[in-house]
Parts: C-alpha cells; sequence; structure tokens
C-alpha cells in the first residue's frame, strides 16, 4: 500500500461521485426519451439487456476516446505552472454550479440530447447511437470530468478517472431492463436529482480547495 | 383486551405506575452499579444516585402521565449533550485537543460511532477490513460493540433508533424545541430523499477510497465531538464544512423550523433506519373511526412523516422515528404506538408499554455511562 495507491484511491472516488451525479442526472433528463427506445416496446428481459449492454459499451468506448483527448489537450493547454494550479480550480467551481443549477431546475426533461434518436429507423442501432450522445451530451458532470482528465500526471491515471466516471455513471442503467418493474420510480428520480446536487456541492468545495491550494503555492 | 384503557393519569393510579416502573428500576440498577454499588468516592455516588433517579423518575413520569415524547426528550437531549462532553473531556485527557493527528489514525484511537456502518458494510464486503481506525475490541467507544448494539437496536426499534438511541439526535431535537412557532414552515417533500442521497454517496465513495467519507468530509457533530488537525487546506476547509453544517442543519434550521433537520435531510443512517423500519415489530398506526383528521400530528412531527395524505389514507410513512410527539399531541387519542399484525385501535396500552419498556431501556443502560461521567465531572467543577 504505498503513496501512489492512495492517491489513486483518492481520484477515483471523486469521479465516481461526479458519475454517480451524471448518470442519475442522465436518467433525470433522458429517462422518458432513452426508456422507449432502449426497452422496445414488448421485447422482454434479455433484449433489453442486450441493448443495454450494447449502449454502456458504447459509452465506455466514447470516454476511453475522451480520456486520451482530454490528456493530451491538457498536456498542451496546462503546461504553464500557475495556470496548472489555478485554471483547473476556477473551472472545477464554475462547472460545479452548473451542475448544482441543473439540478435544481425544473426544466431538465427539455434538454435531451438523445432526442435525436427519434429520427432514427434501424432499431439496431439506437444503442449505440444513445451511447454516444449520452456521453457527449453537453452537460457540467462531462465538462469537470474532462477537466480533470486534462490536469492528470499520466494517460493511466486520466483513464482511471474515466473508468469511475463510467461505473459511476452506468450504475443507474442497469436496473433499465427491470424498469417496467419497479414500482418507486419517482422515489429514484428524486434521489438522483438530489444526488447530482450534492456531487456539484463537493466539486464546488474540490474547486474552492484547488484554488487556494494553487494561489497558496503560486 | 384494554382497548378503552389509556394511560392518561387521571385513570391510571399513582401505584400502577409505580408497578410499570419497577422492572425498569431493578435493570438500570443493576446496569448502573455492574450489581455492586460503590458509594465511596462521593462525587462518583452522588453522580450514580442523580443518572439513576434521573432516568426511573422520567420513565415514571411517562406511565404517570401518559406523555411519551416529553420525558423522552428530556433524557435524549442529556444524553446526546453528556456523550459530547465525555467524548470531549475523555480527548482532552488522552490526547490535550479536540483533533486528531495522523498517528491517531495509524495507531486506531479514534472513537467509533453508529454514523460509520453504512460505509463499513461494503468494504467489509469486498476487502474483508474495516475502514475505520478505531479499535475493533475493547478500548473506548470500541467498534464491535457499538456495531452489535446499533443492529440489535435498529432490528427491534427501526429508526426508532433515531429517537431513542442516537446519541446525537438530542441535539438538533433540543434545538428544535427553543421557539414555540416556527419561521420557516413549509420544505419541499423531494428533500426528505436527501438521506439516501448522502448514503448512496458515501456507501460507493467509501468503499471506492476505503475511508469512511462521511466522517471525513460531512459529519456535523465533529463540532462537537472530534476532527482532524488543521495542518493545510483541505483539513481547514473540512473544518469549515463541519462548522457549516452544525450551525445550519443542527442549530439554526431547527430553531427556524421546529423540525430535526439533520437527522431529516442529512444522516445516511436514518436512511438505514428508515428501510429497518420496515421489519421493526414497532409502528405508530391511526385509528381512523377516530381520527377527525385536525393535522395537528403533521404540524408536530418532528422528522417529516406525517403528511395529510397519510392521514387521510390512515398510514404513518417509513420516516416515522416513534419519537411520540404525535401520540401527545393527539388529543382523540386516535394515533398510538402499536405492534404489527394487531389493528390499530386495539391493544393500545399493551403495545405503548412494551415498546416505551424496550425502547427506553435502550437508552438509559446506553446514556448511563455518559451521564454519570458528565455528572461526575460537573460535580467536580462544582466542588
Amino acid at each position: 500500500m504505498d503513496r501512489q495507491y492512495f492517491y489513486r484511491k483518492k481520484f477515483m472516488t471523486d469521479s465516481l461521485i461526479l458519475g454517480l451525479s451524471s448518470g442519475s442526472a442522465c436518467l433525470a433528463t433522458c429517462g422518458m426519451v432513452m426508456f422507449p427506445y432502449l426497452m422496445a416496446g414488448s421485447a422482454g428481459v434479455k433484449r433489453i439487456a442486450l441493448d443495454l449492454s450494447l449502449f454502456l459499451v458504447t459509452r465506455f468506448l466514447v470516454y476511453f476516446i475522451l480520456a486520451t483527448l482530454s490528456w493530451y489537450f491538457g498536456q498542451a493547454l496546462f503546461s504553464n505552472h500557475i495556470v496548472r494550479n489555478i485554471v483547473p480550480g476556477i473551472l472545477y467551481i464554475v462547472f460545479a454550479v452548473l451542475l448544482v443549477w441543473f439540478s435544481i431546475s425544473g426544466n431538465r426533461n427539455r434538454d435531451c440530447p438523445a432526442k435525436i434518436v427519434k429520427t432514427v429507423n434501424n432499431h439496431k442501432l439506437v444503442p449505440v447511437l444513445l451511447g454516444i450522445v449520452n456521453s457527449l451530451g453537453f452537460c457540467p458532470a462531462l465538462f469537470i470530468i474532462l477537466t480533470k482528465g486534462a490536469t492528470q500526471g499520466t494517460i493511466l491515471q486520466s483513464y482511471l478517472s474515466f473508468l469511475a466516471f463510467f461505473i459511476g455513471s452506468s450504475i443507474w442503467f442497469i436496473p433499465l431492463p427491470l424498469a417496467g418493474k419497479i414500482r418507486k420510480k419517482e422515489v429514484l428520480k428524486n434521489i438522483g436529482i438530489l444526488a447530482t446536487g450534492l456531487a456539484g456541492i463537493i466539486f464546488m468545495i474540490k474547486g474552492l480547495t484547488n484554488l487556494i491550494g494553487g494561489i497558496i503555492n503560486g | 383486551m384494554d382497548n378503552n384503557l389509556r394511560l392518561t393519569g387521571t385513570g391510571k393510579t399513582f401505584g400502577k405506575s409505580l408497578l410499570y416502573t419497577f422492572p425498569m428500576f431493578l435493570i438500570t440498577f443493576m446496569f448502573m452499579t455492574g450489581g455492586r454499588p460503590n458509594f465511596s468516592d462521593l462525587a462518583s455516588s452522588l453522580a450514580l444516585i442523580t443518572a439513576f433517579l434521573l432516568v426511573n423518575i422520567l420513565y415514571f413520569l411517562m406511565h404517570y402521565t401518559g406523555k411519551t415524547d416529553r420525558y423522552r426528550a428530556v433524557l435524549f437531549i442529556i444524553f446526546a449533550l453528556s456523550l459530547s462532553y465525555t467524548l470531549i473531556h475523555n480527548m482532552l485527557e488522552v490526547r490535550r485537543s479536540m483533533s486528531f493527528s495522523q498517528a491517531d489514525v495509524l495507531e486506531c484511537k479514534i472513537p467509533f460511532c453508529h454514523l460509520v456502518i453504512p460505509m463499513m458494510i461494503l468494504p467489509a464486503i469486498f476487502t474483508k477490513s474495516i475502514i475505520f481506525p478505531g479499535s475493533i475490541l475493547g478500548g473506548f467507544a470500541d467498534i464491535s460493540s457499538m456495531v452489535v448494539l446499533w443492529l440489535i437496536a435498529t432490528v427491534v426499534l427501526g429508526r426508532g433508533f433515531c429517537s431513542w438511541g442516537c446519541f446525537y439526535g438530542g441535539w438538533d431535537d433540543g434545538f428544535s424545541r427553543i421557539r414555540k412557532k416556527p419561521a420557516i414552515k413549509k420544505i419541499g417533500e423531494l428533500w426528505k430523499w436527501m438521506p439516501f442521497a448522502v448514503l448512496l454517496m458515501v456507501a460507493l465513495t467509501s468503499a471506492v477510497a476505503l475511508l469512511p467519507t462521511y466522517c471525513s468530509w460531512i459529519c456535523p457533530f465533529k463540532a462537537v465531538t472530534e476532527f482532524e488537525q488543521i495542518v493545510s487546506v483541505e483539513s481547514a476547509t473540512k473544518a469549515g464544512i463541519f462548522l457549516s453544517l452544525f450551525g445550519g442543519l443542527v442549530i439554526a434550521l431547527p430553531v427556524m423550523t421546529k423540525k430535526r433537520t439533520q437527522c431529516s435531510f442529512l444522516c445516511p443512517m436514518g436512511a438505514v433506519n428508515t428501510l429497518s423500519n420496515k421489519i421493526s415489530p414497532f409502528s405508530i398506526k391511526i385509528d381512523k373511526k377516530v381520527c377527525t383528521e385536525c393535522m395537528k400530528c403533521v404540524e408536530v412531527c418532528p422528522v417529516y412523516a406525517l403528511t395529510p395524505e397519510d392521514i387521510k389514507a390512515g398510514k404513518v410513512s417509513v420516516f416515522c422515528s416513534k419519537c411520540g410527539k404525535c401520540v401527545d399531541s393527539c388529543s382523540k387519542h386516535a394515533i398510538n404506538y402499536g405492534i404489527k399484525g394487531i389493528p390499530a385501535g386495539t391493544m393500545k396500552n399493551f403495545s405503548r408499554n412494551l415498546f416505551l419498556f424496550v425502547s427506553f431501556l435502550f437508552m438509559a443502560v446506553f446514556s448511563a455511562g455518559s451521564i454519570i461521567s458528565t455528572f461526575q465531572g460537573l460535580l467536580k467543577l462544582i466542588f
């Protein structure tokens, strides 16, 4: 159990929290749009599980690409020591405020990017398209994880951050095949929305800590 | 059976209440003295006698007057204050500070509290390790005895643990009683689910980080127990969060709303106990035949467990902490303690007596040590 191990655990925790919030927010935003496509009418649990797996694999691949890109961009953009210490803190605060606003805003259902799949006729492509659209949806949580990926020391750390983010956000989709059997959907949605707000507050604090630490350390 | 009987003080004799108190008298005597009372030291003897009399008089009054919450709250608040006093006193004696260092963490010297339990479960399953830096057996506030005590209490009392066993609940319960009328009356239904969101976050993050994240970052009661030594921006931020949450959720909001806001909107243990309410044999029942739907109980409920819809449906929600405030407030005696499987309105006295005996005994035994220590400390300060 070396120092590196504990450090890795710590930044993976942040990403997991963010993933949890992002997933719940996604579900709160897009649940009504995605459910009919992923569940495809009376397709049965097996078929839904298969489509869901395809959806999750697509999301995983998109995040893998984003982790790589964000890290390379980060190396180029945050090469200056002062910028590296201060800018991520500011970005965290801005995106965290957006995340909290997103969770308390009443207009969540209006903004689902997954509406685009309504124009697709080929059912087999729907889970893949949903996976791409869902991963790239312009939500504050995605901007936060991109900031995080960009500021990691190594590309492996960037991958691990995105992996934790993927796990956290995917947990919310796992009950989808059984969605028809879940009686208290409203309760789950409420908990998800609150978790989003909590994650926003956590990243606001993280941003403030980073910013103050960055200013102190010059 | 005794459907028409209700302990209101007028219908019951002094002797009958004394008779109900007698088993409590014997058991608390055994627990407090260990069966062998030692009166060699004056301060210790006085503290022991005071604590013993306090507990038994309160229990007697519950039976004699028929009021539950009024006397429960007295012991509950004293329990919270005395526990904080004992913890702080202990830490100041051992460490000369309320803060703990990294050395204390490495030597597993941090006192354990039940709020850590929801965070321990997943790491314990996956890694077979306890993520809290406290002692497992022996020592002050060890992990095993606390887990066993909580497990027994939560299975038997359900969320009643939050009003009869939690040694922090008395803080916001106390502050919620300061004002006569609430300044803030309406809080959105959505917020009732916040403890579940907190539970979800802390359980998962603790499992990944193998650290008790609630204790490290959120717990408002760090402000009145122990906290991390301030040596960095991060530890200063944590201290700021602890103090803000304590000031906001334990002091300001309870005063403004007359509700236990920390318990209702933050505590992850409250969420676990809410779920355990499903298995607890005790509950609060509404007798629809007698209820006039005056909504007085909705108004006084300190944990937002009652809504007008619940009353109309004749059901109390799973958020109920069985404090008895609604029971005390009902002039028609339509809301009562009950036992699962027994219809509302029947065996009311039997159900209440059984619940009071179990829950009060738990609180009395659990709180006795810290109350005696506190009285002892105060007596030493005075004399």
